[in-house]
């Protein structure tokens, strides 16, 4: 093409037209045949199209809709940011689950604690390329108690050697690098104080990474061990030994646009189970009032993102600290509510298995699977308990124990 | 209306309501006390003179032309104070009369509504219309929210097939008002039997499409218990959580032990998002396509969960909140009045359902 610009979207100025423009682009550019070749695919496939749809986004300039223009994103403003993933999500466009680190974590942590080669070096390998990111975190000793992380990293020159393993870590099997939280001060007096952040190249020797199968059947997260590896004393975020801090940010950046799609998903969904799929269930008046009283819910949690995405534009710092921990703490619960619902509804057709359908978020249609998912919003980046022990202490002021 | 103008509403209201109804006061009342029935009249008299009753009436009729989202602000507040208020049913009257009254009518009653001289009470949509196709009325309507204070009743009611409304004065010949006693205590109720009463032309209210009517009415009543039952869950669950901090068992301060810190955190979590809900559900355009699907959604779950809440919190208080010199008592009776006010979860959800199905 002459002019590979001209099929920019982000160059719409008016929010009407570039949500027009996106819609146009989404009825254009998606297979409406997708989810049907998807379902029961191999991880191979899974993956390959996940790219492909990256580079299809990439094409309208969407490969990173929320990304600033520090970051090499498009500087969107917000209002259509939302709408990016708004539209994807209602069009029903791929989640692209291999890509949540790199398209999410990874710049929230680069970003406030990242130095500039970092970021430039690292984020244009998402932006411009096909860089998978993993989080190694999670430790089978350091899971709630994310502070007792016994990974060790030695300060050896201009270098550090890295010994420990590391567990639950989605698509690591899949990844170019890894956020890998780590400790570099045995001694320190609190156990926060000791832990730094790294960047950890895959492909360095001595890393080994076992798949792990979840009880979806997919085979999402995996383990990794770590022996004698070095990582260059440039890999790391921040200064040593204030790696928990950074971490934190790392984990919070899911609660913001990336829980926006996924819970415009499950309205999609729910509104198209009343009005279009009308499953035979409905005509049962209790089940029927059951699927009603989740309207309300589901609604509430799309107006919690709504105030967060909003309030992250106006930095109102005061509610900035609670929302997102109140937002999760109702979402994660009622997704598995309304999902165990869908699943208690269905029966024992439900109870048939089904093969999963990758990309779609909460709402592969397959409700069992969509259930069995739900928990890794009730586990993982903060449990549930984790949750209400923060709402609890932090905030409403009961002592600790 | 902004956020922040409606927040200098509400701490008008709450302004009021600490000054004249202290929580102790509130207990008091409930448990008979004479001297805090004489300072309810007063109470009374300042709603009054505040234009409280005239909020949402239009300015013409003598309102303030405030909006939904400010009625919103109004029972959120009453709710909180549990305030002994009969307001609900004079809100909803005007809301009536505005919508589907006479020209005449509105000319009459509204300004008398706005200045507090007369206090309505209207049918629970779940009752059944009287019948009078002549011009003398006989007949009893229950339920009647506030009737014991009310001086006009709009009671559902048919004429020669037509559904509508019969306003009737309390004062009129061969009315007889009944009080009843609600389980909340801050709220009455009345029946009223009707004993060939002279009915005018001009008493009736007859629209077209009184169904769309009665819509518009329950999307008001929606938002005003929803509004109510958050106010009395806020302020129930705001006193447990203090209590949790100083009393101690075992050693140690209650509010340390994990099963009730995540109670409260859940219901904490619970009423943040109930008020992001009613928020947006109160702020919706008249016109809105969802208004009512939301507004009625909107009652059914933040009802169940402040019942919910306030429920929890009497078990939280332990024998305390078991006596009736305490407060929790009040928060939890009403939120399950406002529960059952215009119809209860299952009926809502029904028409949710119906509603989500034809949207
Ligand atoms: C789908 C999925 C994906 C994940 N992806 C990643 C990833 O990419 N990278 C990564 O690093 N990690 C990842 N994790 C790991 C996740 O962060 C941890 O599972 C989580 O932090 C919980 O730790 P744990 O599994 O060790 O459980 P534990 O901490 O052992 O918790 C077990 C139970 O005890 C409860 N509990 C623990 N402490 C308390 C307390 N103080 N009070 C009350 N209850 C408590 C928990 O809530 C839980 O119910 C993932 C997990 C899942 C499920």
């Amino acid at each position: 093409m002459a002019n590979p610009g001209s099929r920019l979207l982000t160059g719409l100025t008016d929010d009407d037209a570039f949500r027009r423009g996106v819609q146009a682009w989404l009825a254009n550019a998606l297979p409406t045949d997708w989810r049907t070749r998807l379902q029961g695919a191999t991880e191979e496939d899974v993956n390959r199209f996940q790219l492909w749809w990256l580079e299809e986004r990439r094409k309208v300039g969407l490969a990173t809709p929320h990304w600033p223009r520090e970051w090499g994103g498009p500087g969107l403003p917000f209002s259509r940011q939302i709408i990016a993933y708004e539209e994807m999500a209602r069009a029903d466009a791929p989640e692209l689950e291999l890509m949540l680190i790199s398209l999410f974590h990874l710049p929230a942590t680069l970003f406030d604690a990242g130095t500039q080669e970092q970021r430039d070096l690292y984020l244009s390998g998402v932006r411009d390329g096909n860089d998978v990111w993993c989080q190694g975190f999670s430790e089978p000793g350091a899971g709630s108690d994310l502070a007792s992380i016994r990974t060790t990293a030695a300060r050896d020159a201009d270098h550090y050697v890295v010994n420990g393993q590391k567990t639950w870590s989605s698509y690591a099997m899949y990844a170019d690098y890894c956020l890998l939280l780590v400790r570099t001060d045995p001694h320190a007096a609190r156990k926060h104080d000791g832990l730094s952040l790294f960047i950890l190249d895959m492909r360095s020797p001595g890393v080994t990474v076992r798949p792990i199968r979840q009880i979806t059947g997919e085979g999402e997260f995996a383990e990794i061990f770590l022996d004698d590896v070095i990582i260059p004393a440039s890999n790391r975020i921040g200064a040593e030994n204030r790696g928990w801090a950074i971490a934190q940010s790392t984990l919070s950046s899911e609660r913001g646009l990336l829980l926006l799609s996924y819970a415009e998903r499950v309205w999609q969904g729910y509104r198209k189970l009343s009005q279009v799929t009308r499953p035979s269930w409905l005509s049962d008046v209790g089940l029927r009032r059951e699927f009603a009283s989740f309207h309300a819910e589901l609604l509430t949690v799309r107006l919690m993102i709504g105030r967060l995405l909003s309030m992250t534009e106006e930095s109102e710092e005061g509610r900035l600290a609670t929302l997102p921990v109140y937002i999760k703490l109702y979402w994660a619960p009622l997704l598995q509510r309304y999902t165990e619902f869908l699943v208690r509804a269905g029966g024992l057709v439900d109870q048939e298995w089904q093969p999963p359908v990758a990309c779609t978020g909460h709402s592969s249609g397959v409700p069992a699977l969509d259930f069995l998912k739900s928990f890794s919003w009730t586990i993982s980046g903060g449990s549930n308990e984790i949750m209400r022990n923060i709402v609890a202490e932090r905030f409403l002021g009961l002592p600790r124990a | 209306m902004s956020d922040a103008d409606l927040d200098l509403l509400s701490e008008s209201f709450a302004d009021l309501l600490r000054a004249e109804w202290p929580i102790e006061r509130a207990v008091a009342f409930a448990s008979g006390d004479p001297a805090a029935i004489s300072t309810n009249e007063g109470l009374q008299r300042s709603v009054i003179e505040l234009g409280w009753p005239a909020l949402t009436i239009a300015e013409e009729h003598g309102g303030l032309g405030l909006s939904r989202a400010a009625m919103a602000r109004l029972y959120l507040a009453l709710g909180a104070a549990v305030a002994p208020v009969p307001m609900l049913d004079t809100t909803l009257a005007a809301a009536l009369i505005g919508d589907a009254g006479t020209p005449a009518q509105r000319e009459r009653w509204l300004p008398l509504i706005a200045s507090g001289s007369v206090r309505a009470s209207i049918s629970q949509p779940a009752m059944p219309a009287l019948r009078c196709d002549g011009a003398r009325m006989s007949g009893h309507a229950r339920g009647l929210l506030d009737g014991g204070a009310a001086n006009l009743f709009l009671l559902a009611a048919e004429r020669r097939g037509r559904r509508g409304w019969v306003a009737i004065e309390a004062s009129a010949a061969g009315v007889l008002v009944v009080p009843r006693r609600l389980v909340d205590p801050s709220r009455s109720a009345a029946e009223v039997v009707l004993d060939e009463v002279a009915v005018e032309d001009d008493a009736w209210i007859l629209p077209p499409d009184p169904g769309r009517v009665a819509d518009h009415l329950l999307r008001h009543a929606a938002i005003a218990l929803a509004a109510d039952a958050l106010g009395a869950a806020e302020s129930a669950l705001a006193s447990v959580i203090d209590y949790l901090k100083t009393r101690q068992q075992f050693g140690k301060v209650i509010g340390s032990f994990q099963a009730l810190k995540h109670r409260l955190a859940d219901h904490s979590t619970a009423l943040v998002g109930a008020r992001e809900l009613l928020a947006y559900v109160a702020a919706m355009d008249d016109e809105d396509h969802h208004g009512l699907l939301n507004a009625i959604s909107a009652k059914a779950q933040i009802a169940r969960v402040a019942a919910d809440v306030t429920r929890d919190c009497i078990q939280l208080f332990g024998g305390i909140g078991f006596t009736a010199e305490h407060p929790a008592h009040l928060y939890l009776k009403r939120a399950k009045l406002d529960e059952a006010l215009f119809e209860t979860g299952a009926g809502l959800l029904d028409r949710v359902a119906d509603l989500l199905e034809a949207a």
